[in-house]
């Protein structure tokens, strides 16, 4: 369960994020929407643990993110927008090195069984990276965070560049892994992906959460009004 | 650990650039060390025949005065050891024919330096050329790239964020370019060992293992300050730009520099003026061919009196050779005193040069490659002492056949036999033991030890603080 309390970060006296609070619980999906600067990326780099936050509580599973970060990046998935991988392996063994990385040992077959899961075709599993596109590298990555059995995912931007094919996928996916109890936090700036994929949505705007809002009791033109407005104040 | 060490070759066995660059030293380190195993040979060759050539010469001489002998004199040619084939060090200017003869101590003459068409700054191609400033430049721009190359790519994020430390990445990636550089190196030693299999002892394994090491800890420090530097600029040409210049400080301007500073601090006589204190010294020796000399007459007195006669003719031995054996060792004291005085200052220089590797770990290395492949200035300092020794030996031998040998005083035209020609000893080269050599240069690698431990230290510390975002 990811919990953010109060938290606040300023770069060079400029806030990033103040006084953000929210909570994604498991089976959750929360988006977070928001231009950019909003400090959507700020939340994700604060919840991995790579930026402190100067008050509040940040914690995922009841572990603080910053002190207790080698424990926490265990229990995370982190898929960046560009998931840029090793382009000289194959997509098989880019999973197979960032699971030996985090500790973990596959066989081949049990290596497969994950891409699959996460839509890459057994075709495409030799391949080299370099020959895939965004959206096939996205799954590789989707693929490392849930091969790690992760119980928070933490994706920054997933859909950007990804055709609608590939997005739909990727809504499957996500809601597949929010079914088996994983808490994900998805930031982005695609208003109809993350009203179709989230449970609950955060409109971001200069490190304030400026609105909460079911994803359900909103139509997407309605969230794109809103958007609008906040954008515009 | 060892996963990303693992990833890390693999990426570069599958860059084309980078194999063929690596392919590229391979091949020039193997022509380096032929050519250097060759050139060792030929040289070992053409030492053995012209030494047999001198030797067979003197062994010849059916009848001569010992006098004349002394005069006559031979040669000695300085043996080229085994390891210069990597290393060359001070070997290619310092010379290689020393003439053996009574009354003078003759320079070294000959150096491979003044009968080359061709004299390159850096000196001949040898491996050495190669290990300390070719292969160090490769080691740079891997550890740049591979470090930048996640830094910019947004892995090194995702590869924390996947639960590895930031410390253990930036090690294992050092790690893993240091290691490239120790697989050059090492084939270059493994070719060179197979290439001379037949002329292997114990002492050359030993002073291969101190030259492999000396490499192996300047590689270490090349690869981690480089990696040390990138992570420490966000700016990436700084980055480089920062690890080139300090690249270029420590092999081309340090150097000199230094040397220059230590050669004004421990300042060694001009050629003239040093050869005119000799002479000036020499000439209050006895003069063996001037009879009116204060010492000559005060030793001939002295001689007069310990055979119990009063004039040189009533001698049973040849008074000449007392006076040419007491020329020899007053030459012999002079020669002791400035010489002694000219390697203490060598002395001097050298320990004060060390100091630098404080401030420049390639001075360190530079000091260890030619110290442990025996062509440095110590070995050479060495062999001229050998050389005198022997010379003093050769000529006493030859002043004491004159004076005792059957002859009387004043019977110039007295030969000693080809016997006796040949029971003179031949000059035999004793290498210097390692043990020796170690002694001197220990210093130099506890320099470049302590270098390897302050980089780790920094790294560590700095690969905690790394940011990632």
């Amino acid at each position: 369960m990811i919990k953010i309390n109060n938290a606040s970060i300023s770069f060079k006296e400029k806030p990033a994020l103040s006084n953000l609070s929210l909570e994604v619980k498991p089976g959750e999906i929360l988006g977070l929407l928001g231009a950019n600067g909003a400090g959507k990326s700020t939340t994700i780099n604060m919840l991995l643990g790579f930026l402190k936050s100067g008050e509040g509580d940040v914690s995922i599973n009841q572990l603080d993110c910053y002190d207790e970060r080698a424990q926490v990046r265990r229990l995370v998935g982190y898929i960046p927008e560009n998931v840029n991988l090793y382009p000289y392996l194959s997509g098989e063994e880019n999973l197979d090195y960032f699971c030996k990385i985090s500790g973990i040992e596959y066989a081949s077959s049990e290596l497969k069984n994950f891409l699959e899961k996460c839509g890459l075709p057994l075709k495409d599993h030799s391949k080299k990276i370099s020959e895939y596109s965004k959206g096939m590298r996205q799954k590789v990555g989707i693929a490392i965070a849930y091969a790690k059995k992760a119980k928070v995912y933490l994706l920054d931007e997933p859909s950007s560049g990804l055709d609608p094919m590939a997005s739909n996928e990727l809504t499957i996916l996500l809601k597949e892994l929010a079914k088996e109890g994983a808490s994900i936090l998805m930031a982005s700036h695609d208003i109809f992906r993350v009203r179709e994929v989230c449970d609950r949505i955060g409109i971001l705007k200069q490190g304030k959460l400026m609105k909460e809002l079911k994803s359900k009791a909103i139509t997407a033109n309605q969230l794109e009004k809103l958007y609008l407005n906040f954008m515009k104040d | 650990m060892w996963q990303i060490i693992k990833n890390e070759w693999s990426s570069f066995y599958r860059d084309r650039v980078l194999l063929g660059v690596f392919s590229s030293f391979l091949i020039l380190l193997s022509i380096t060390v032929s050519l250097g195993s060759i050139h060792v040979e030929h040289q070992n060759t053409h030492h053995a025949s012209s030494s047999e050539h001198i030797r067979d010469k003197w062994e010849n001489i059916q009848e001569m005065n010992p006098h004349s002998a002394a005069h006559y004199g031979t040669y000695v040619f300085k043996p080229t050891t085994l390891l210069s084939g990597l290393d060359d060090g001070v070997s290619n200017i310092t010379g290689n024919v020393l003439k053996v003869e009574g009354h003078v101590q003759n320079e070294i003459v000959h150096s491979e330096a003044s009968q080359s068409q061709a004299v390159s700054k850096f000196g001949k191609l040898k491996s050495a050329l190669l290990l300390q400033y070719i292969v160090p430049i490769f080691l740079i721009f891997l550890s740049f790239q591979t470090i930048n190359g996640e830094k910019l790519s947004g892995r090194l994020k995702l590869l924390i964020a996947q639960g590895a430390s930031s410390s253990k990445i930036i090690f294992s990636k050092a790690l893993s370019v240091w290691v490239i550089g120790l697989m050059l190196l090492l084939v270059t030693v493994f070719m060179y060992l197979l290439l001379n299999l037949g002329a292997i002892n114990y002492d050359t394994i030993l002073r291969l293992s101190f030259f492999i090491i000396s490499y192996s800890l300047y590689y270490f420090i090349i690869a981690f300050l480089t990696t040390l530097l990138s992570i420490s600029f966000n700016n990436t040409s700084t980055a480089l730009t920062s690890m080139l210049a300090v690249w270029v400080v420590w092999t081309i301007f340090l150097p000199n520099i230094l040397m220059s500073t230590v050669e004004s601090q421990h300042e060694l006589p001009s050629r003239d003026i040093f050869k005119s204190n000799m002479k000036e010294d020499r000439s209050k020796g006895i003069d063996g061919h001037s009879p009116s000399s204060d010492r000559l007459v005060a030793l001939r007195e002295k001689v007069l009196k310990d055979y119990g006669v009063d004039s040189l003719s009533q001698l049973s031995i040849n008074f000449r050779g007392i006076v040419m054996q007491e020329d020899e060792e007053y030459g012999n004291k002079v020669w002791d005193k400035h010489f002694g005085n000219l390697r203490t200052v060598l002395k001097n220089q050298k320990k004060s040069y060390q100091l630098g590797g404080i401030i420049n770990p390639f001075i360190a290395l530079q000091n260890t490659s030619k110290g442990f492949a025996a062509s440095d200035n110590l070995h050479h300092q060495d062999f001229l002492v050998q050389v005198e020794n022997y010379r003093r030996v050769f000529v006493r031998t030859l002043n004491n056949k004159d004076a005792y040998g059957g002859s009387k005083t004043g019977e110039r035209g007295w030969k000693a036999d080809n016997a006796f020609f040949k029971s003179v000893p031949d000059f035999v080269f004793k290498p210097l033991k390692i043990m020796k050599v170690f002694k001197d240069y220990v210093f130099d690698l506890a320099i470049l030890i302590i270098w390897v431990l302050v980089i780790t230290l920094l790294l560590i510390n700095k690969s905690k603080r790394i940011p990632i975002v």
